[in-house]
């Protein structure tokens, strides 16, 4: 009898999905949060991104036609602002924003760090540039801030000083600006067009679908903070002998920490699914709050995230991070260390419960 | 009673059903390795990691060059041809060769062992001790065979079937119905049956529908009354998971292959639909195996097949947590389970200690196999020990801090963060640097 039951009930599956629809109870609608993401989060980010971006092009314009070290001041203003909005969406390098063909995620594109200071120079020195070679080091937002602010100890006289004396060094701004705000201006009319649709409606849970691209990138990002923006610049990778501050984000303006809290901003807004003003939308959180096991998780990893937030607090602000890497390393340590321990939260715990393919190979078949 | 099976074996029957099983493997191997190439999973598994993952005992097989590897999936899909329509020595060769071929490239990462690739190599291997003088293109009804034959191939499908049915006799799967809990609500889109997966209860049904099933669908198979409402289980089930699961062409081939269960009348119906005409039977100048030889052959494997899937039971622990004898014993899709690991490399003589990026030597696939299963973690931590210190790091000592989630329950250690993974080394007996579960 047993070997009927197992037949009969398969098939009695079969049949009853066509008629019991009514029974939908704690569904949760991955096809709600990702418009969210889409809508609230995403594309406002690039939004913002674009015309911090625009406005950093007129403030080098302005720098460009009065060389004066007010607007010199009001470009690295504009820069700081818009290498913060940046961070917003550096974590989104999915559908427009993915490696395609020969080119790389949006955010190796316009953000490689470190620069090749050795790199720039040569180019202000030759004239000889092809911002769509492999040197992506040599440009960006970062190579932008290598050319505007020059360095920690370099005053901003002697900064205005090389914009005089090296017309080059002008010429190869304005082509980096316009090079990224090209790139943000592609990614961001996708997000208005046609792809803000197919995100949406992408709604498995597949490893092509929106929601593990999405989380994909999260984890990716999340990571980079502690792999890439403390770990090496700290000569905590096996093989570095010292601390290696040149290799922080920001060097030359000395503005780490200011980046990496805003990043730890984009991530946690990611988490919760909220907009840049605080508005809570659906997001991975409440996707977690509704499946089993998620609750705890949640619980757990609001509560290590709280030391996370707490401890870069305690990093002071005073100085650049690349200073109180020599100076002053222990806050920084505490710091790495909630993020090794918030790691797992983020990382295998929330992809295992949510049951989010992750890699395209076959799995073991039943 | 020996004398009664002796015979029994090797009573001739009828070739028909082990013909068109050369037919449906060998289409389904050629299907399987063109896919594999057109998804560039040469590239992706063999070729561009630096490093792989090694099963124990097979640590000498390495990948060769990228034109080899493609060499060898072209003779795969000759070879899987050579088995659909050649016979005598021909046919032995062809078989010698998609078995080598397959577990060559199966042996080269662990990373991507699955337990189809295993019945895979397993039923290539019994393809080359098969009878070679028949032939779908000669008269049927004149084709006979000893009928150990065609034995050996339902009970290695018989062995797959149960032992996944009893694998899934445990708290977990039926009472709680985990995994299930945590796959079937992610399905909730699939078109026609999507909504069902957003029912409360049917998790549970699938648990143990599905122990049900591959448990008793074997007998349900032999006997023929109920064969054909067998056959309409297998195709419903297997769509079912190969539609809710990224399990790749495993359905298609389970769905091919347990026709073998099926009638000789029905296997003629089946090759004279796809060969029409048929030569009058000669029979071919015969692959000589011997047959002491092949009868000690089959009844060794036999006994290994039988046995290998319960060494678990010398294990300590939980096998769910450890993996001490999980492999190779027909555990498919029986746990959700995912880990977080973080290896320190540490120069004995300076003392410092430095945090390995895993991103810069494994893929995805392989640092997230990686991350949950203790062999895997030890083989990465010695390759890392190996690789840096040819990069200056004064006799390494490799610790890895290993969170591991298993079914949903929060994360927790699965190996001792503090032992020296170098001093360590991988062989059949219980790995003392794991960390056993406890709720």
């Amino acid at each position: 009898m047993k070997k009927y039951l197992a037949i009969i009930l398969s098939i009695a599956i079969l049949v009853c999905g066509c008629k019991k629809k009514k029974e939908e109870e704690v569904l949760f609608d991955r096809e709600l949060m990702l418009k969210n993401y889409a809508e609230n989060i995403i594309l406002p980010s690039y939004k913002d991104v674009q015309s911090a971006t625009s406005s950093l092009i007129s403030a080098i314009n302005t720098f460009d036609s009065q060389k004066t070290l007010m607007n010199l001041e009001l470009m690295q203003e504009a820069w700081i602002d818009a290498y913060n909005e940046w961070q917003y969406s550096s974590i989104f390098n999915i559908g427009p924003a993915a490696e395609q063909g020969l080119s790389k995620a949006l955010v190796e594109e316009i953000a490689t760090f470190p620069i090749s200071s050795t790199k720039i120079d040569n180019i202000i020195s030759s004239g000889v540039y092809n911002l769509n070679d492999f040197n992506r080091d040599a440009r960006g937002f970062l190579g932008i801030e290598y050319l505007i602010f020059s360095g920690l100890n370099i005053s901003n006289d002697s900064t205005l000083t090389l914009f005089q004396s090296q017309p080059m060094r002008m010429q190869y701004l304005k082509d980096c600006a316009t090079h990224i705000k090209t790139k943000i201006d592609y990614v961001t009319s996708q997000w208005e067009g046609s792809y803000k649709a197919e995100f949406i409606s992408n709604n498995g849970t597949d490893v092509g679908s929106s929601t593990s691209q999405l989380y994909n990138a999260f984890v990716k990002s999340f990571e980079t903070i502690k792999n890439l923006k403390i770990e090496l610049p700290m000569g905590l990778r096996p093989g570095q002998i010292q601390v290696e501050p040149h290799l922080v984000e920001s060097y030359y303006s000395g503005n780490s920490l200011l980046f990496i809290k805003t990043h730890l901003k984009a991530i946690e807004n990611t988490y919760h699914g909220m907009s840049k003003n605080q508005n809570d939308g659906i997001g991975f959180k409440e996707y977690l709050e509704s499946v089993i096991g998620g609750p705890e998780l949640v619980q757990s990893t609001i509560s290590q995230w709280n030391l996370v937030l707490s401890s870069v607090e305690n990093i002071s602000t005073t100085t650049p991070l690349s200073q109180q890497i020599i100076s002053n390393p222990q806050p920084i340590e505490n710091f790495r260390i909630e993020l090794q321990k918030h790691t797992r939260f983020f990382k295998s715990d929330m992809s295992s419960l949510l049951g989010i393919a992750i890699t395209y190979s076959s799995g073991d078949g039943d | 009673m020996i004398e009664k099976i002796h015979s029994y074996l090797n009573t001739k029957v009828a070739a028909a059903p082990l013909i068109s099983f050369r037919l449906i493997f060998g289409a389904l191997m050629v299907f399987s390795t063109v896919r594999f190439l057109y998804l560039g999973w040469i590239e992706d598994h063999y070729t561009d990691p630096i490093f792989h993952f090694k099963y124990w005992g097979f640590e000498w097989v390495e990948p060769i060059s990228k034109t080899g590897l493609y060499i060898i999936h072209y003779l795969m899909i000759l070879s899987a041809l050579g088995i659909m329509f050649l016979r005598g020595i021909a046919y032995t060769v062809s078989a010698v060769i998609l078995f080598l071929g397959f577990t060559y490239t199966e042996l080269i990462d662990l990373t991507y062992y699955l337990n189809h690739y295993y019945f895979v190599s397993l039923v290539c291997l019994l393809l080359i001790f098969m009878p070679n003088h028949i032939s779908p293109f000669y008269k049927l009804g004149e084709q006979k065979v000893k009928r150990s034959a065609i034995f050996i191939l339902k009970f290695q499908i018989a062995i797959v079937y149960i032992y996944a049915g009893l694998a899934k006799i445990n708290y977990d799967w039926l009472i709680q119905a985990l995994p299930l809990r945590i796959w079937i609500p992610a399905n909730d889109q699939l078109p026609l049956i999507g909504p069902i997966m957003t029912w409360e209860i049917t998790p549970y049904l699938f648990s143990w529908i599905g122990m049900l099933f591959d448990t008793f669908i074997v007998f349900v198979l032999i006997y023929k009354p109920t064969r054909i409402l067998g056959y309409i289980a297998v195709i419903i089930f297997h769509t079912i998971t190969g539609l809710m699961f990224q399990i790749g062409v495993f359905p298609l081939v389970m769905m091919g292959i347990v026709t073998i269960f099926f009638s000789e009348q029905w296997h003629q119906k089946f090759i004279r639909f796809f060969i029409r005409k048929e030569k009058s039977f000669s029979s071919p100048k015969q692959f000589i195996t011997k047959k002491l030889i092949l009868n000690y052959f089959i009844f060794i494997f036999v006994i290994f097949q039988l046995a290998f899937p319960w060494r678990y039971l010398l294990y300590p622990g939980n096998l769910f947590w450890t993996e001490e004898g999980y492999r190779f014993s027909w555990r498919v899709m029986l746990m959700e389970k995912a880990g977080t690991a973080t290896f320190y490399v540490k120069d004995t003589k300076t003392g410092k200690e430095g945090i390995v990026d895993n991103s810069e030597f494994l893929n995805a696939h392989q640092e997230k196999q990686m991350a949950m299963q203790p062999d895997m973690i030890l083989q990465f931590a010695h390759f890392l020990g190996k690789h840096y210190a040819q990069k200056g790091v004064y006799k390494p000592e490799v610790r890895a801090e290993v969170y591991v989630t298993l079914n949903a329950r929060p994360s927790k250690l699965l190996i001792d963060p503090y032992r020296d993974l170098m001093k360590e080394k991988d062989s059949f007996t219980s790995k003392d640097w794991i960390i056993h579960y406890q709720e």
